[in-house]
């Protein structure tokens, strides 16, 4: 009995850092912010504004406002074009480096080498190759189309959102290529070969052997790609900051203003904390669901040797 | 029992830097919002503290970052981390911490300035500088096409003279007429300072009439049109790449290489001029936002510095803003270090900057219109008219769109 409390207390003792931590920096914050979100909280000593509760009102009124229902659906349609491309691109720098090419190696760290650039950084990087770098190449060539202003990707919402999409893809993509890479290399050399003397052509292997061998990695890289581009901000910042504007339900609101950033600025522009907090929580849910989803949807597909 | 010598002296160790903290000298800590100046001010603030006594923290937030002052004060404010003095920009930042903002009516420095912050007839807010706007030309540009920019004040005025450059863009070797930004990032320059043209031009220095009109949904449909036809000149002479992609290097870049004869700035860019070799002449001109001629250019204090009422260190920020303006240390930093034009009387020191000199002389001439922009909420700039002036921009929406969406903007303003 002794021994058993002993036991008890050394578990709690040696938990209770860990604990401590991480109730005050995770527990406590997130239940702040969602009673937050229920009232009027402002963070600045605006004469006459307490603290006051207001029940949904910060929700009703998201749900009201043009930007935000705007931002939602752009990045629902930006997390799926991310999602395909990164996993696509990703999958096939994954079989080129894992087959038998020259100095694969070097690719390997050459793909992975753009996800240790800052996103903030590299959103400025790409604003220049889109709006210097390519109109001064389309001189150099004397294709006139190119430096056209009206041509240019960042001069249009729906082509600034795919700009997004490639710098992103371009920073993402190593990244994800690594996991495939390692999976890639766990798949039995035995099921290729047994396929192969049953006449499988490379197609037909790639779809029937590769696929499902990786599967168990498709569930991560699902996951990390989904996650990530529902939160995208840092790129969203420095390539587009929101612009160019766009006509939504009869008013002129930002074109490519993505979630994370139509809260950042429902907080510091508007200076509506509180209903910033409100769209933080629906984020919140939003992304718990999803992703939940895809990782039980995936699962089912896993395939256990 | 080594082990045990170790812990006690670590232990000891901690509490004297513990005690240590406690006894630090007297602090000062200021927040503003111009990072030009942050090194200047810095080694301003190091002086000043040596010989007081006190060590002064500066915290410079905004310019190429993408936090602004405002932000940063929320976040402090939400820490418990508020600064001893704080940057403001005009009323609507005012009514946000105004439960403690000190009233500064009593210090000396107000005699000697007429462009301090004040709200209901007390003094709130030290100037920080005087800056202006107006169109920024290229004199050389101008002399060379025959253009006298004395003439340059009317709608009519710049009409004909944007015409008659956009014909010899060869001849000058420039690519545009005018260098002009209304990107998304750039709705400071759009929706902040152009649009003080519709508020405040052809009015006496204060005057609020259009924008209390505008503010209570009434709109002057007349003044609003010539202002949309000068918004429309402007978009349409302007070089489309910087207009639609561009940022501030880009803009700024083009005029300083001469490669656009006008300028849609005001007189913060001298350091870029100087930057980037500028030696052509240059000044203000009005805006040419009405069919009447308006002689004068945008002039103000563009931020204040407020005292935290609820500061520890209240006494020192108030001595830390006296010198700044009785001082010849401060007058020094302020016109020669970080080449601001000073808000005080009795400073016979004089910036370098031509765009800044041109500031002081319109200034001088009492040819001044203020500044109401401020009057508006940041959000509603930034969020409801940025994105209209970035639609005309772009070509998305006409004249008389645009036109429309303004009114529907300040009709239905929350």
């Amino acid at each position: 009995m002794r021994a058993h409390t002993e036991k008890r207390l050394v578990f709690w003792l040696f938990l209770a850092p860990a604990l401590f931590a991480f109730v005050m920096v995770i527990l406590v914050p997130f239940g702040l912010g969602v009673w937050y979100s229920f009232t009027n909280w402002s963070s600045s000593p605006r004469t006459g504004a307490g603290i006051a509760f207001v029940g949904l009102d910060n929700f009703v009124r998201s749900f009201r406002d043009p930007s935000f229902l705007y931002s939602f659906t752009i990045t629902t349609a930006y997390t799926i074009v991310n999602v395909a491309l990164v996993n696509v691109v990703a999958f096939a720098l994954a079989l080129l480096v894992t087959s038998a090419i020259r100095f694969r190696n070097f690719y390997r760290a050459g793909f992975f080498v753009p996800n240790l650039i800052g996103g903030l950084i590299l959103g400025y990087i790409w604003q220049f190759i889109f709006n210097n770098a390519i109109p001064s190449l389309g001189e150099l060539l004397g294709i006139a189309a190119w430096s056209e202003p009206a041509n240019l990707l960042l001069a249009r919402s729906p082509t600034a959102l795919l700009a997004i999409v490639i710098a992103g893809t371009w920073q993402y993509a190593g990244y994800i290529m690594v996991i495939y890479v390692a999976a890639l290399e766990n798949v039995p050399v035995e099921l290729h070969e047994a396929a192969q003397i049953d006449g499988a052509s490379p197609w037909q292997r790639l779809r029937a052997v590769t696929l499902p061998m990786v599967s168990q990695a498709f569930t991560i890289t699902l996951f990390l790609t989904l996650v990530n581009s529902f939160k995208q901000f840092d790129t969203n910042t420095s390539l587009t900051n929101g612009g160019p504007s766009a006509m939504f339900m009869g008013k002129p609101i930002f074109g490519t203003e993505l979630l994370a950033m139509n809260i950042y600025n429902t907080a510091f522009i508007s200076n509506d904390l509180a209903m910033g907090q409100a769209r933080a929580v629906i984020f919140f849910l939003v992304i718990a669901l999803i992703s939940t989803a895809q990782v039980r949807a995936n699962k089912k597909r896993e395939v256990e040797l | 029992m080594k082990k045990t010598y170790t812990v006690l002296a670590t232990l000891a160790l901690v509490a004297m830097l513990m005690l240590g903290c406690k006894a630090a000298p007297a602090t000062l800590t200021l927040a503003q919002g111009k990072p030009e100046i942050d090194a200047m001010l810095k080694a301003y603030a190091a002086a000043w503290g040596e010989a007081n006594g006190i060590e002064v923290t500066i915290k410079s937030i905004g310019g190429s970052s993408n936090i602004s002052l405002g932000q940063q004060l929320k976040a402090d404010y939400a820490a418990g981390d508020m600064p001893d003095i704080f940057g403001i920009n005009g009323p609507e930042d005012y009514k946000e911490w105004q439960a403690i903002v000190a009233d500064l009516s009593a210090e000396k420095w107000v005699a000697k300035t007429s462009v301090a912050f004040t709200y209901e007839g007390k003094v709130y807010g030290f100037p920080v500088a005087v800056e202006g706007w107006g169109m920024a030309y290229n004199k050389d540009l101008l002399d060379k096409a025959g253009i006298d920019p004395a003439t340059l004040n009317s709608f009519g005025a710049y009409e004909a003279a944007f015409a008659k450059l956009d014909g010899m863009k060869a001849e000058l070797g420039v690519d545009s007429v005018v260098s002009m930004a209304a990107a998304a990032d750039m709705g400071w320059v759009t929706a902040h300072h152009n649009f003080n043209s519709l508020l405040s031009n052809g009015l006496p220095y204060g005057d609020t009439s259009v924008a209390d009109a505008l503010l209570a949904g009434e709109v002057d449909a007349t003044r609003l049109a010539e202002y949309a036809d000068w918004v429309e000149l402007l978009f349409k002479y302007a070089d489309q790449k910087v207009l639609t992609t561009g940022n501030y290097d880009s803009q700024v870049g083009a005029f300083a290489t001469g490669k656009a004869v006008f300028l849609h700035q005001g007189n913060w860019t001298d350091p870029n001029m100087a930057q980037a070799n500028a030696t052509f002449a240059m000044g203000f001109a009005p805006h040419g936002s009405m069919k009447a001629a308006t002689d004068g250019i945008f002039v103000s204090a563009p931020s204040f510095y407020v005292v935290n009422s609820e500061s520890k260190n209240k006494k020192a920020a108030l001595k830390f803003l006296e010198d700044l303006a009785m001082t010849e240390a401060g007058a020094k930093y302020m016109v020669q270090e970080a080449g601001m034009i000073p808000a005080f009387s009795g400073i016979s020191l004089n910036p370098a900057g031509q765009l800044s000199k041109s500031v002081q002389e319109w200034s001088a001439a009492g040819k001044v219109y203020s500044w109401n922009q401020y009057l508006f909420s940041g959000d509603f700039r930034d969020k409801t008219l940025a994105p209209i002036y970035n639609q005309f921009a772009n070509g998305a929406i006409d004249k008389a769109k645009f036109v429309e969406l303004l009114t529907d903007a300040f009709v239905s303003r929350k």
